[in-house]
């Protein structure tokens, strides 16, 4: 049946297919040429600028912004911590969508898809204003905060925004669609059988999830952990926000060294070493992918 | 093909015998899901190294019996003894049965040898043990040395056996097959068939067949328990259910049969239409029943003038079609109320009869079945 559908929808095909194909991605070329090759390259140019200090700019050819970058402890430990934060951030997003996502995979047909939208849901609505909603219930008389208070169980309000811890809550919150979309698309090959194989060979439901659910669904861990790793890393809004200017990450300090003190090229090589810890990222993940087939 | 795999007589008399103590036993097996029953009061008693085919249409209840039985689904009611240990309520991990699914379900992630290995695993097999147990295993199923390969490296036919192997290396005892050959071409399922009723042979492991197809069940299985609408409506040896159906259903869903509607009438007599047949058990008289006479009982011959023998059922009729089956040849014959099929194998020489030949059937009462309508 399948086979004769397939058979039937594909057409007989064109002797000249590379012109016509060749035409339909120019304009996504194009788009991605202008959009993102092209800054990327004045990024990398910029980073190789002398800074004048007080928001000067000098045409060079100089790494003065990677030596001041790699010898100065308060940038090691900006990279460090960003690294840092965003490993428990994606850890905490795949702990808390990982049952969400195995919940979505076994429901009927007919929920899937209302799950599905609902989970994604948030993506609606901008991470400013989800993270200001985060500011009103984590804060000191916020809703978290009243109903401790209330409930008798602190005295003080608890600090959680304006802090790291806010924004591990907030950023763990804002991701966790984008994990559940990717352990989704991973999900395809685990069927309710192999668990029930698992079962009647004498394996305990634990012992069921471990040596079965999770290494048939390991392809879609792999692909979530990578795409909130990015986000995270690159997140500037949320931390900015929740953080109240204690917390220092990489995003936030290129925004800072941009717009603040205006030292453009110390920006650009920050940005060039993000981009090397989303290179690593990928290099990371792609051997992973390798290594689970 | 019956005669081949059972051992018993044209009468009937089942091989099993009665001093073998039970192992599986159903007990007003029940499972319901909100108001609609899937399987009511199932009564079952299957004998140690016996094995029995759950034989019905789709959505009889024979799955959900046996995923019942494996632990996978909970009972509504009733009872479920293994071995005389009563597992109602236990997990499938407790049971103690082998299962193999109709897709096979082995682990992609794993080898064949690593599949096999994972029930010995969950025992805590000693290593050397297990390796040992493996190799055996796998040589049972003549697979052993496919066992680095991974699961989708192999043809449907031999992922059966890897499934087979890795059910029976954990020595259950209780094996359960769900449909297992229904994902194979016609030519390996017959030889799957034949590998699987030897292998339970020799191992003696008492065995519940799970299947909609009635020549896999009467050919490979010592009893067959038939299914409908969630209630086992006969069990019994292949003979049985093939020649002495109980129920109309079972005449109808296993093998061939010609049908007449008839009213019964003094003991031993049904009339239909013009004719009055003899039977070997027949309701009251006056009661509205379905005869039903299977084709390749019926002897057929020339019309002839000796008289017909009177404690025999013979009528005579006109050939109207003949058609050639290759083992068989079927022909259609004109008895006055109906037409029925009358079956000869081809061994018995070219074809006898053509279009329009006259011809007399005969046939024993006892292979008239009678069944009363609306009982």
């Amino acid at each position: 049946m399948s086979a004769m559908a397939l058979s039937v929808a594909v057409p007989d095909q064109p002797a000249s297919r590379t012109p016509l194909a060749f035409g339909l991605l120019l304009p996504i070329a194009l788009v991605n040429a202008i959009g993102f090759l092209a800054p990327v390259a004045y990024l990398l140019r910029m980073s190789f600028n002398e800074s004048t200090g007080g928001g000067g700019l000098r045409e060079a050819f100089t790494l003065a912004s990677y030596l001041a970058f790699i010898t100065d402890p308060f940038y090691l430990g900006l990279v460090a911590r960003s690294i840092g934060f965003s490993l428990l951030i994606t850890a905490l997003t795949l702990v808390l969508s990982y049952p969400i996502a195995l919940f979505i995979h076994r429901a009927d047909a007919k929920w899937k898809s209302l799950l599905t939208i609902v989970t994604v849901s948030p993506l609606l609505v901008s991470a400013v204003v989800r993270t200001y909603g985060w500011m009103l219930i984590l804060g000191d008389q916020g809703f978290v905060n009243g109903l401790l208070k209330n409930a008798g169980l602190i005295g003080a309000p608890l600090r959680l925004i304006n802090n790291s811890t806010g924004v591990v809550i907030g950023l763990t919150e804002i991701l966790m669609p984008y994990m559940v979309l990717a352990l989704l698309a991973g999900f395809g090959r685990l069927d309710r059988s192999y668990e029930e194989a698992a079962l009647s060979l004498g394996a305990r439901p634990w012992t069921t999830f471990r040596r079965i659910v999770v290494p048939l669904t390991a392809p879609g861990i792999a692909l979530g952990c990578l795409l909130c790793f990015v986000l995270a890393v690159s997140s500037f809004i949320t931390p900015k926000l929740l953080g109240g200017g204690r917390v220092f990450l990489l995003a936030t300090e290129i925004y800072d060294q941009a717009i603040t003190l205006l030292n453009w090229p110390l920006a650009a090589t920050m940005s060039i070493i993000v981009l090397v810890i989303f290179g690593l990222a990928l290099v990371f993940y792609t051997r992973i992918v390798r290594a689970l087939d | 093909m019956v005669a081949a795999s059972t051992s018993f007589s044209e009468e009937g008399v089942p091989r099993i015998q009665s001093g073998i103590p039970d192992h599986l036993v159903l007990e007003r097996l029940e499972k319901r899901y909100g108001d609609s029953v899937v399987v009511a009061a199932l009564d079952l008693a299957v004998k140690q190294g016996e094995f029995i085919a759950l034989l019905g249409p789709s959505g009889c209840g024979k799955t959900t019996t046996l995923r019942m039985t494996a632990g996978l689904v909970p009972a509504s009611g009733g009872r479920i003894v293994i071995g005389g240990d009563d597992v109602t309520r236990l997990p499938p991990y407790r049971r103690d049965i082998g299962l193999v699914f109709q897709n096979y379900a082995l682990f992609p992630h794993m080898t064949v040898a690593q599949n096999v290995a994972f029930g010995l695993e969950m025992r805590s097999v000693p290593k050397a043990e297990i390796a040992k147990r493996v190799a055996e295993a796998l040589a049972l199923v003549r697979l052993e040395p496919y066992g680095a390969r991974r699961p989708r490296e192999l043809s449907g036919g031999q992922q059966q056996r890897v499934a087979l192997a890795r059910a029976l290396v954990i020595r259950p005892s209780l094996l359960l097959l769900d449909e297992p050959l229904s994902n194979l071409d016609a030519k390996l399922r017959e030889e799957m068939r034949t590998e699987i009723r030897d292998i339970q042979r020799r191992l003696g492991i008492t065995t519940v067949f799970v299947t909609h197809d009635q020549v896999e069940a009467l050919s490979m299985c010592d009893r067959v328990a038939v299914m409908e609408g969630g209630r086992l409506i006969q069990f019994g040896t292949p003979f049985e259910i093939y020649e002495r159906p109980r129920h109309p259903f079972i005449a109808d869903f296993v093998g061939r049969t010609n049908k007449l509607s008839g009213t019964a009438g003094e003991a031993g007599f049904v009339a239909a239409g013009p004719l009055t047949l003899r039977a070997a058990e027949t309701p009251p008289k006056g009661s509205a029943v379905t005869v039903m006479i299977r084709p390749h009982r019926i002897e057929i011959r020339p019309k002839r003038a000796v008289a017909a023998d009177p404690r025999r059922n013979v009528v005579t009729g006109r050939i109207v079609r003949t058609t050639y089956v290759g083992d068989l040849f079927a022909y259609d014959v004109d008895i006055g109320p109906s037409t029925v099929q009358v079956e000869k194998p081809t061994t018995a020489g070219p074809q006898a009869f053509n279009q329009g030949d006259e011809v007399e059937l005969e046939w024993a009462p006892t292979d008239t079945l009678v069944f009363r309508d609306g009982a």
